[in-house]
């Protein structure tokens, strides 16, 4: 029987991190050399040359770095916005053009006027004509394109994912204590039942891209070893968080399915954002030294990792919107609200991912460096301020880099965490085989050391992998995204993450100071393993390529006055 | 559309930031992963180790879980300086190194491949703890002059076992008691000694301690000052007359018809109006002879015939100028006068005084090559099955005259068998001046008797004679431990 452990251990714990590279291979390979087309969804005449739209969202100018490139002296660099709604409808906006706008010959307001297909534009002194095209042509223009998931199947990727988990189980089986065995089994079961549910749920809505999917199911997977590991008598939990976070993922991806819908929620979501910290930094506890927890009939959660996902929702801007300061303005006030009640809270790890996802959204949305190194200024005398009013985060500061010399206080869970994750080696000790798990906040602000340990540096770096792969990804797509409203949800959703994961990761192992922030999907804690799922709708919301994701619907469903352009001459579009 | 991807730089920024971490990490990891793995994952490491001595009593165990040294309290303190501890607290034992390797860190595995090692020593431990049984109890002998002194900590009764010497340093009682201990009058004051002992036949060290030590499994007495350090590696001492034989090996090879050679001591003796003290009037004497009387006026005269360059040119030679190592522990160096110091100077360093200061190991080398007939077997004290490294140390005929000579020191100076009874002893005393009045004991030389070839140097610090406290605690140690193993054997 010894024996018989002994060969199952040894096989898993090998074969959990070959699973791993190729999840980790395919996965990348599948989301960053696939093709990725531009979908069509009008077309501009300038004289004879047919400039097709590819954006619900448009820039036209002069700049090289608008969408549609008119090169005359007379046009402004960036000089209107040509925008499609959900239901089809196009508006286009003077956005402080010095030649302005006509349609048909009527100035457009900066408010924008509608415009049809035929249509004329004026852009000072530069005409074009707009023409629309409608459901048909648009299903034979996208049939053109290339499908996600051809090259890189899906479903193989699953399947590995599938026998990485079972090789994790079985590791599990072997090691942890007999009375929870039949939980951690059942919990990984569950895993796998609902990661199969999902990708045919997605089949049969004949979706082909599952690749965020499978990324955040591994990084579950790994964070339901974490559990098994560290608190095996909560599998049940960790499992039914897994699928209320799924569900959450695909009730938002449902919810970005509409832009319009997205869109109108931004004002009630900073509201609630702003409600959900105001009722923390009033009612909360301290807890380890931050007070953010807050206790709802028995069960405890963490506001602040709901507010992320909530800031993103309003943070998030269409093209149109960008163009005019008072939002930008609004939302920096927002931000600032944000990030002094994570400093109130005493949360620093947190106030910092809202700061950088505050530079990164202000910057997508403006551009200008300039804002940015003010905010950072601003920031810089903030934290000096911070620092003197709260002395325990000017300790972490001091004991930064120099947690060897003080191994029994300050550097106490650095020093564990870097001696585990060392001692794991490349491969590992196998699954609940190590010591770390013992150390507070093991299974949260030191995974990637409890990972390194258990399952080895390779499993713990495919991890990173995984994350970086999604962010990777996600500026790929905002290439491609219809609404600038989902690039810019999507690259912060995955800058939050990543800044998450450097504070959690380098601030165990001594590279940045400890702040004790949670690894997305990994960490123990349920807030946050929502919010993560939550935040990979944005990035399915932002992934454009033909039939991949659920949150986008394919062009043909798109827009409801489609037999208006029935008279369409098909010619006109060749 | 393509100015939020141009704008999405901001995250191949923080993507960028995290890769380069991720590369920082894997940097120190290689560099580091070891210290950081084994400063707490020891326990977690199935690994065990055992350092044994050439007997097979095990000195150090070691598993996962817990750290040991020997079960006796004596045989653990008497070899503390062999084996160090796991803390390295000696800086130069084996034990912490050992340690490390033993548990097995690599980059690929981390500590995770589970070994069991075992390192085995030359050291006979039993002759360690006999050293440690007559060299802990010699005693400085109380100054008259030094006045009473506050005790730095309360009174306190000790249990002690001492032990009485006649005027000759013979043995003639022991007793254990308690002793109160009231005011520094009470205190005893132990001589911080050295001894080594090797095979000089074979280069194996046999033993080796370093007094005061520790008992590393001791938590609460506080080490005695200096307990930390190994006197025979780590430490230099002036050598007093025991240098004699290195004067009087450069003789040897620098001067003609040395047996016709005769040496004349009246008490003093004036180089450039400085007068060399001498214990006797010797009058005229025999190269042999000047030795075996360890006249101070011959041994200058000679250093001055050869001159500096020729003393420093020996000096340097017979390695006492520099770190030697013993199985990779580096021992300090050595001094002397290398820079042009004049002749009464020059006098003073030939017997062993002046800014003369050796380091107990590099005597032993000394003493072995002698033995050997001028072949020196560098000492080894781990048993890795390899030989020990073979060097011409120096000319055999060089070596016989030494062998000679300390032979004849011993029956017509120290007593012959009355003084070393079974041993066939050879040898050469020191009486080593530091300055305040004090003396350092030493006693170096080995047993010319092929079934126990051990050379040896002892050395007691402010010990007193070099003969009546080095050369009867050396006397009584040996026979004791040959006594014990011929016991052992029949």
């Amino acid at each position: 029987m010894d024996m018989l452990i002994f060969y199952a251990m040894t096989t898993s714990r090998y074969a959990v991190i070959v699973m791993s590279v190729l999840i980790i291979v395919r996965c990348i390979r599948s989301m960053l050399s696939e093709r990725y087309e531009a979908e069509v969804w009008a077309y501009v005449y300038r004289g004879d040359e047919a400039i097709p739209v590819c954006h619900w969202e448009n820039l036209i100018g002069r700049s090289l770095s608008v969408d549609i490139r008119i090169d005359n002296r007379s046009m402004s660099r960036v000089h209107a916005v040509l925008v499609r709604s959900d239901t089809g409808e196009w508006r286009i906006f003077d956005i402080f053009s010095k030649g302005g706008v006509w349609v048909n010959g009527m100035k457009v307001s900066p408010y924008g006027a509608q415009i049809h297909s035929g249509d004329s534009i004026n852009l000072a002194g530069n005409f074009l004509r707009f023409l629309d095209i409608n459901r048909y042509h648009r299903s034979l223009l996208d049939a053109q394109r290339t499908e996600a998931g051809l090259r890189v199947e899906p479903f193989i990727t699953l399947m590995y994912l599938t026998v990485f988990e079972v090789f994790l189980m079985i590791e599990h089986m072997c090691t942890a204590e007999g009375q929870f065995v039949k939980a951690i089994c059942l919990a990984f079961l569950g895993l796998i039942c609902l990661q199969w549910l999902c990708y045919h749920l997605m089949r049969f809505i004949n979706r082909s891209g599952f690749e965020v999917e499978t990324l955040a199911f591994y990084l579950s997977a790994l964070g339901m070893s974490v559990a098994a590991t560290s608190t095996p008598e909560d599998m049940f939990k960790q499992l039914l968080l897994t699928i209320v976070g799924v569900a959450l993922f695909l009730l938002s991806g449902w919810w970005f399915r509409s832009l319009k819908r997205s869109s109108a929620a931004r004002t009630p979501m900073a509201i609630l954002a702003i409600l959900l910290l105001g009722v923390n930094v009033v009612t909360s506890d301290a807890v380890f030294g931050a007070r953010n927890w807050l206790e709802i009939g028995g069960y405890s959660f963490q506001p602040s990792e709901f507010v992320k996902v909530l800031y993103i929702f309003a943070g998030a801007s269409t093209l149109d919107r960008l163009y005019r300061r008072n939002e930008l303005y609004s939302f920096i006030g927002f931000s600032a609200l944000c990030v002094v009640a994570m400093a109130l809270i005493g949360d620093f790890g947190t106030a910092l991912i809202f700061f950088v996802s505050f530079l990164v959204i202000s910057f997508m949305r403006s551009g200008s460096i300039a804002t940015v190194l003010l905010a950072v200024s601003g920031a810089g005398l903030a934290g000096v301020l911070a620092v003197t009013v709260k002395p325990y985060i000017a300790q972490r500061f001091a004991i930064w880099g120099h947690v060897w010399e003080d191994i029994y206080d300050k550097g106490y869970q650095q020093t564990r965490a870097m001696s585990a994750a060392a001692s794991g080696g490349l491969f590992g000790k196998g699954a609940g085989e190590g010591w770390l798990k013992d150390i507070f906040a093991a299974n949260t602000d030191m995974v990637f050391a409890l990972v390194s340990e258990d399952l080895g540096m390779i499993v713990a770096v495919c991890m990173v992998l995984a994350v970086l792969a999604l962010a990777f990804f996600a500026m790929r797509s905002a290439r491609h995204a219809r609404s600038a409203y989902y690039a810019i949800a999507a690259c912060t959703a995955m800058s939050m993450l990543l800044v998450q994961l450097s504070l959690n990761v380098f601030g165990s192992l001594d590279i940045l100071p400890f702040t004790g922030v949670t690894f997305p999907f990994v960490s123990r804690g349920g807030s946050s393993l929502l919010s993560c799922w939550m935040m990979m709708a944005f990035v399915k919301s932002a992934d454009n390529r033909k039939n991949a994701s659920f949150a986008v619907k394919t062009p043909e469903r798109t827009g409801i006055y489609e037999d208006e352009f029935d008279e369409f001459d098909e010619e006109d579009i060749e | 559309m393509k100015k939020i991807r141009n704008r999405s730089v901001s995250l191949l920024i923080i993507a960028f930031l995290v890769i380069c971490g991720m590369i920082v990490y894997v940097l120190r990891y290689v560099d580091d992963g070891k210290e950081w793995a084994l400063y707490f994952s020891r326990s977690n490491s199935g690994s065990t180790g055992q350092l044994l001595d050439r007997n097979g009593v095990t000195l150090a165990y070691f598993s996962g879980f817990e750290n040991r040294f020997a079960d006796d309290a004596t045989t653990r303190t008497a070899n503390y300086h062999v084996t160090g501890d796991y803390w390295n607290r000696t800086g130069n034992g084996f034990l912490a190194e050992y340690w490390d390797e033993a548990m097995g860190f690599d980059l690929i595995t981390g500590t995770t491949q589970a070994e069991h090692s075992q390192m085995l020593l030359n050291i006979d431990s039993t002759l360690n703890n006999i050293m440690y049984k007559h060299l802990s109890v010699l005693e400085i002998p109380i100054d008259e002059d030094e006045s009473l002194t506050e005790l730095p900590f309360e009174p306190h009764t000790v249990h002690q076992w001492r032990v009485a010497v006649d005027g000759e340093g013979k043995l003639i009682e022991e007793s254990e008691k308690d002793v109160l201990i009231a005011n520094s009058w009470d205190r005893p004051r132990f001589c911080n000694s050295a001894m080594m002992v090797c095979n000089y036949r074979t280069g194996e060290l046999l033993g080796m301690i370093s007094l005061p030590t520790v008992d590393p499994m001791d938590t609460e007495t506080p080490p005695a000052e200096g307990a930390y350090i190994n006197r025979c590696l780590s430490a230099s001492f002036t050598p007093g007359s025991v240098f004699k034989l290195v004067t009087a090996a450069a003789t040897i090879e620098n001067t003609d018809q040395l047996s016709e050679k005769r040496y004349y001591c009246e008490d003093e003796y004036y180089i450039a109006g400085v007068p060399i003290v001498c214990t006797h009037s010797h009058y005229n004497q025999s190269f042999e002879l000047a030795m075996a009387n360890s006249c101070n006026v011959a041994f200058a005269q000679m250093a001055v015939k050869l001159g500096q360059d020729t003393m420093v040119n020996y000096v340097k030679q017979y390695g006492f100028l520099d770190k030697q190592s013993l199985d990779g522990i580096p021992t300090v160096a050595g001094s002397y006068p290398t820079e042009f110091v004049g002749d009464p100077e020059l006098g003073w360093s030939g017997i062993g005084q002046s800014t003369d200061l050796v380091c107990p190991y590099a005597m032993l080398r000394f003493v072995c090559a002698i033995a050997n007939d001028g072949v020196l077997l560098e000492p080894k004290m781990i048993n890795d099955g390899k030989a020990p490294k073979a060097e011409r140390f120096m000319e055999a005929s060089t070596a016989r005259k030494l062998q000679e000579m300390m032979s004849y020191n011993v029956s017509y100076s120290y007593g012959g068998e009355h003084t070393f009874p079974g041993l066939n002893m050879c040898a050469k005393t020191g009486t080593a001046e530091i300055g305040d009045g004090d003396t350092h004991a030493w006693f170096v030389g080995f047993l010319d008797d092929e079934e126990h070839p051990y050379a040896f140097v002892t050395m007691v610090e402010r010990g007193g004679g070099g003969l009546y406290v080095a050369g009867n605690t050396t006397s009584r140690i040996l026979q004791e431990y040959i006594g014990n193993s011929e016991g052992a054997d029949e």
